[in-house]
């Protein structure tokens, strides 16, 4: 009952007309934000951070989180139509999203990624409201010997990515774990793989290879044809457009399996939406009565990362509202912002500024659905740019891409290497290496190896801190499983195929 | 792998930073070994690399060859004027269109990209001696 009525007095503080502007305001550059690749939401919301501060605490906090809500939204849109993911958790969706595109699907596809982030969001929310103290104590649990094996369920992940070859997607996935590689070591401030590039030193940033591989890849491919013309078929009229009731049924597991993984994976402090959502399509795919369809163009394979992508938000609000733990860049830049208005984020901030809080919490209810508003009738006009011919589409692409690339750090070595992992995006298409693994591996990589180095030095080099807490040892079995399953299927194929053979 | 060997595999502290490399290493090398006797074993004469179809290709590599002359430029011409080339390029000669529908888009669309980002939403891109 308390927690309704501070519910309750949270929506009378977001329902303040002021509150609702910055609010909107807060969505609608999120959206803006999240559509444009390389413009993240940190930067974002660091640069509203001076105008931030002249406000009160509560209106500030909560256009600044509708920013980061409204980001994850849009980054959907880039993803299928354009194949152009502008962040790391946006790599799952192009898999799905752009074949469904390709199939004459846009619409639904972007249709299910605003209604799969608008159920998620409210979930998270609901999530935060309900369980963050306990759920962030839990959070702290996580030693780095937890996160290897949260790292390793993640890279696990690849088996399910595969395709038609396991061993071209390890393959993969392990040259993106090289990748993650090149740089600065942390531990040792060595030089790894730099050949004495000054840019080399902060590593490869995964942007870079995602829209190389993914987007210059694709328009890479597509240059064999002269025909330049219509892309892909745009079906008429705004009921083709949107997602049918199919779509909806066949997405419902999604939506709860993507909102659950994104608020539990958003919790752990540096874990991020990337995993969530590859963990997300991962079990959505394992559970499904179609897994061969994955990758080919379902409404699930959407609706599943987009709905961790969004969910994690809320999760990723627990560690600093509870804790004073920023999880990501921009929870870093919103507890800046707490600690400038002269608040102490911890375990008091929910009983010393309940206004705040319960604001925060009913305004991310409001703001889910003024997304979803805004969201669902750009739909159709977002479908139309898949009208454009070949010719003009193809270059548009390109242009993006550079713009996005270069809008990271303003660096032109940057723009260099996407040419480079674009060719490396044609030659692994031609071959039939997937992409998603490679991306997979370069998010995770650096976070595994310092979970690997950090838990040998706690042990002083006895491995079996690895597998032997509860936890972590839990999380290994599961990828364990994870990794033989596929094994078992393909030998109990094998088997019957053998066994009719018989007959 | 090479690389990897010159750096300490471990160290006082527990694994140095050629623990990680070396293993990346000696599994991708691992892999590809595998996949090649794979080849051998399964496929009676046809690769990968024969079976994959290449027509095209020399239309690829000229799109790619185009893009990297537009990025070459970034710097001493701009992004408006080098991203103008490239699609001209593009159009032109990738998908045998004329030279005027090639102009007007290159015109356009790096002029709309020059004021949706540079203008409207602040974002820094390579400007030339013309100041965009």
């Amino acid at each position: 009952m308390e927690i309704i009525a501070n519910l309750m007095n949270g929506f009378a503080v977001a329902l303040d007309p002021l509150n609702l502007v910055w609010c909107f305001l807060g969505v609608f550059f999120g959206t803006v934000v999240g559509i444009l690749p390389g413009l993240g939401p940190s930067a974002t919301v660091a640069l509203l951070l001076p105008l931030a501060a002249q406000m009160n605490p509560t209106g500030g906090m909560i256009m600044m989180a509708g920013i980061y809500y409204g980001a994850k939204y849009g980054g959907s849109t880039t993803s299928i139509l354009l194949n152009v993911p502008g962040e790391s958790a946006s790599v799952v969706t192009c898999i799905d999203g752009f074949e469904m595109a390709k199939n004459g699907r846009a619409g639904p596809a972007l249709g299910i990624a605003a209604i799969s982030s608008f159920v998620a969001g409210t979930i998270g929310v609901l999530l935060l409201m309900l369980v963050a103290p306990p759920v962030a104590e839990f959070a702290l649990r996580f030693g780095p010997p937890e996160y290897f094996a949260l790292m390793a369920l993640g890279l696990s992940m690849v088996v399910l990515l595969a395709g038609k070859s396991l061993i071209k997607a390890l393959i993969s996935m392990f040259i993106g774990l090289w990748l993650a590689t090149i740089g600065i070591d942390m531990f040792t401030d060595g030089e790894r793989y730099t050949f004495d590039t000054v840019e080399l030193m902060d590593g490869v940033n995964f942007v870079v290879v995602a829209i190389g591989t993914f987007a210059i890849g694709e328009v890479l491919a597509n240059l064999i044809s002269t025909s330049g013309g219509q892309m892909f078929e745009v079906p008429k009229g705004v009921r083709n457009l949107m997602p049918n009731w199919q779509d909806l049924k066949d997405s419902r597991f999604a939506f709860v399996n993507g909102s659950l993984v994104g608020f539990f994976v958003g919790v752990l402090p540096g874990a991020g939406s990337t995993i969530a959502s590859f963990v997300s399509y991962g079990i959505e795919k394992a559970v499904s009565r179609r897994p061969e369809k994955f990758g080919t163009g379902v409404v699930e394979g959407v609706a599943a990362p987009e709905a961790a992508n969004n969910s994690e938000t809320g999760g990723a609000l627990v560690p600093l509202l509870t804790l004073g733990i920023p999880g990501s860049a921009t929870t870093a830049i919103l507890l800046a912002a707490l600690i400038m208005w002269g608040m102490r984020p911890g375990p008091l901030l929910i009983q010393d500024y309940p206004e705040m809080f319960w604001g925060l919490v009913a305004s991310m209810y409001i703001g889910n659905v003024m997304l979803l508003i805004l969201n669902l009738p750009l739909v159709p006009v977002f479908a139309q740019i898949l009208r454009l011919p070949a010719y003009v589409l193809y270059p548009l692409i390109l242009g993006v891409s550079i713009i996005g690339v270069y809008s990271v750090d303003h660096r032109l070595f940057d723009c260099w290497l996407v040419g480079v992992f674009g060719l490396l995006g044609y030659l692994m298409r031609k071959l039939e290496y997937p992409a998603a693994p490679l991306i997979l591996g370069l998010v995770l990589g650096d976070l595994m190896e310092n979970a690997v180095r950090q838990s040998l030095m706690m042990s002083r080099g006895d491995v079996s801190i690895l597998y032997s807490r509860p936890l972590a040892a839990v999380m290994l079995v599961l990828t364990v499983l994870v990794l033989v399953g596929p094994m078992f299927r393909r030998f109990e194929i094998w088997r019957l195929k053998a066994a009719e053979q018989d007959v | 792998m090479i690389h990897a060997w010159d750096w300490p595999y471990l160290t006082a502290d527990g694994p140095g930073p050629g623990f990680f490399p070396l293993w990346i290493g000696i599994c991708i090398t691992a892999l590809a070994s595998v996949l090649v006797v794979l080849q051998l074993v399964h496929a009676a004469g046809q690769s990968p690399v024969a079976a994959t179809k290449w027509s095209g290709a020399g239309r690829v590599l000229a799109g790619w060859a185009g893009l990297m002359v537009c990025i070459a430029l970034l710097e001493p011409a701009g992004f408006v004027a080098s991203f103008l080339l490239l699609a001209v390029f593009l159009v032109m000669v990738i998908f045998r269109r004329g030279f005027l529908p090639a102009l007007i888009l290159g015109a356009s669309a790096s002029a709309g990209f020059w004021v949706l980002f540079v203008k409207l939403l602040k974002v820094q891109l390579p400007a030339g001696p013309w100041g965009f």
